[in-house]
């Protein structure tokens, strides 16, 4: 089982429940959009996941390893078996293109020769082998989404979010990073992409998560 | 694998930060180098005197207006007759008058009072090696022909200086363990300094699977980085100003009496500071970034 979660429920500080009593259980491999209108607990269901924010009532499990209760250490060994895009792209400034995309692969301690060498390729495989040295600054939003998805794949994660990716580039720039997400599922990562872009989503045939009023309301979230 | 050295330099540097860090790198390593300096220079002296000057005692003949009494000269060698006579005495000699008068003059401006001053004889006693030979018993052994003399055991002065170089060394030690405390504390502010502004890219290192040890350890590497250099120009500061000051205290602290271990020694320890400060320094930022990540929710 790729993910757990049995009767989570988020509120925040102000007591305002945000995510209530969500049960789903999603198998491995799959590609699933995680649709609701803004403010409907998107991106707090994908916080949970990485293990940014705890949940206040319920359990929660990845790769059959419980998130709620895990150590700092436990924690870190989970976010390596995880890829995240961000709507803001959230790339070091002062490091080039190849230097953000090489990130994760330093942290887990990987040889310099390899890290480059991969980084390299995934760069290629996103369109940007030739804008290796670039800073963040020279590079367009799209350009540095790009950048972004190839730091979030690097370490052949098994699951990859994304909070609104498309959200700041245009639509046409969009489709073309749908594409290399739908790639990475096809190679055998699964997949969670929160959009509360619809026409976005209706071009690509795959099972929603549906959220709103802090429920999930789609009918494929009782997989048993 | 090592984090990019770019990562957060920059906010080391951001506001002169960088130039606040180096200048107080600086200053606490000239500060603690000069003190160490000082010490272990001022401690090897004394250990030179030590060894010279440790088992000798010095009789002091005082010289008589009186013209009916003995005269001096003739004293003088009653009291070299008695000493050579005891058995732990190794070795007797009378210092010359010249000397004497030497050992005087820096004390008196005035040539014609010199003149007129009625000069002491001294006479140098070397105790045998293990014997016990006090001022005391001297004096009792010269009592019956010479009532008035004055023994001095150089080892008495030399264990109040001994106690006066210890007070100060302890007082250096201290100097230093403050010079120390205050790098960390420094050390520590600065890092939680550059965390608060670096706190997104923290928590979105955390999220790419970084350990709080890589990111501890890149703090270190970014301390010793900025750190070597200014320690090293706080050190060659110290030693320059250290190098003066034995030259301006040279008729006190006679430096020509160290022997080249003792200089090795001196500048073993001096070396030493400019190392361990940045070794302190890159300590510092290391448990001070895991202690506020561990506090972090
Ligand atoms: N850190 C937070 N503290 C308090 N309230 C928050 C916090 N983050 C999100 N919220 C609130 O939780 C609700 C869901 O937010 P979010 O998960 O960002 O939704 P979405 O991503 O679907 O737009 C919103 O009402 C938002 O104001
Ligand atoms: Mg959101």
């Amino acid at each position: 089982m790729l993910l757990q979660f049995e009767k989570v429920s988020l509120w925040y500080d102000d007591n305002r429940t945000v995510l209530s009593d969500i049960d789903m259980a999603l198998p491995e491999g799959g590609f699933y959009f995680l649709t609701g209108p803004s403010g409907a607990g998107k991106s707090s269901l994908l916080r949970l996941i990485y293990g940014a924010e705890r949940p206040s009532a319920g359990r929660l499990s990845l790769f059959g390893q419980d998130v709620v209760n895990a150590g700092r250490k436990e924690l870190m060994n989970l976010r390596r078996e995880i890829g995240i895009v961000y709507q803001d792209f959230r790339l070091i400034p002062h490091l080039t293109a190849l230097e953000n995309a090489a990130l994760p692969l330093r942290l887990a301690g990987a040889d310099n020769e390899y890290v480059l060498r991969h980084a390299r390729e995934l760069l290629e495989w996103v369109g940007l082998g030739n804008r290796l040295e670039a800073l963040p600054t020279e590079l367009s939003g799209g350009e540095q989404q790009r950048v972004a998805i190839a730091r979030a794949v690097v370490n052949k994660p098994k699951l990859l979010l994304a909070d609104e990716p498309t959200g700041n580039v245009d639509d046409e720039t969009a489709v073309k990073l749908f594409h290399l997400f739908d790639e990475m599922h096809k190679m055998g990562t699964a997949v969670i992409l929160a959009t509360h872009q619809q026409h976005l989503t209706e071009k690509f045939k795959k099972p929603g998560l549906r959220l709103k009023g802090g429920r999930l309301t789609s009918p494929m979230t009782k997989v048993a | 694998m090592a984090l990019p050295h770019k990562l957060f330099i920059h906010s080391f540097r951001k506001r002169r930060l960088g130039w606040f860090f180096a200048a107080l790198v600086l200053m606490m390593v000239y500060l603690a180098t000069f003190v160490t300096a000082a010490e272990v220079t001022l401690s090897a002296v004394t250990l030179s005197w030590d060894s010279g000057v440790q088992s000798r005692l010095t009789v002091e003949i005082p010289a008589i207006e009186d013209e009916s009494a003995t005269p001096q000269t003739e004293r003088a060698q009653q009291a070299l007759a008695i000493l050579h006579a005891m058995p732990s005495v190794a070795h007797v000699s009378m210092v010359s008058e010249q000397e004497t008068l030497g050992l005087i003059k820096p004390w008196i401006n005035q040539p014609d009072l010199l003149k007129a001053l009625p000069v002491p004889i001294l006479i140098d006693i070397e105790r045998k090696a293990g014997a016990t030979l006090t001022a005391e018993d001297v004096r009792q052994a010269l009592k019956s022909a010479l009532h008035d003399v004055r023994v001095d055991d150089h080892a008495n002065w030399l264990s109040d200086l001994g106690s006066f170089v210890n007070g100060l060394t302890l007082l250096g030690l201290f100097l230093i363990l403050l010079t120390a405390l205050t790098l960390m504390i420094c050390i520590t502010l600065l890092c939680r300094s550059v965390m608060a502004t670096e706190r997104a890219t923290i928590d979105l290192l955390h999220f790419l699977g970084a350990d709080d040890r890589d990111i501890a350890a890149h703090f270190q590497r970014l301390t010793i980085s900025l750190s070597w250099l200014p320690a090293l120009t706080g050190f060659g500061g110290a030693v320059v100003s250290a190098m003066g000051l034995l030259y301006y205290i040279r008729n006190f602290a006679d430096t020509a009496l160290l022997s080249t271990s003792h200089w090795a020694y001196i500048g073993a320890t001096v070396l030493a500071v400019p190392l361990t400060a940045v070794v302190i320094a890159s300590y510092a930022a290391r448990l001070s970034v895991l202690s506020t990540l561990r506090s972090a929710p």
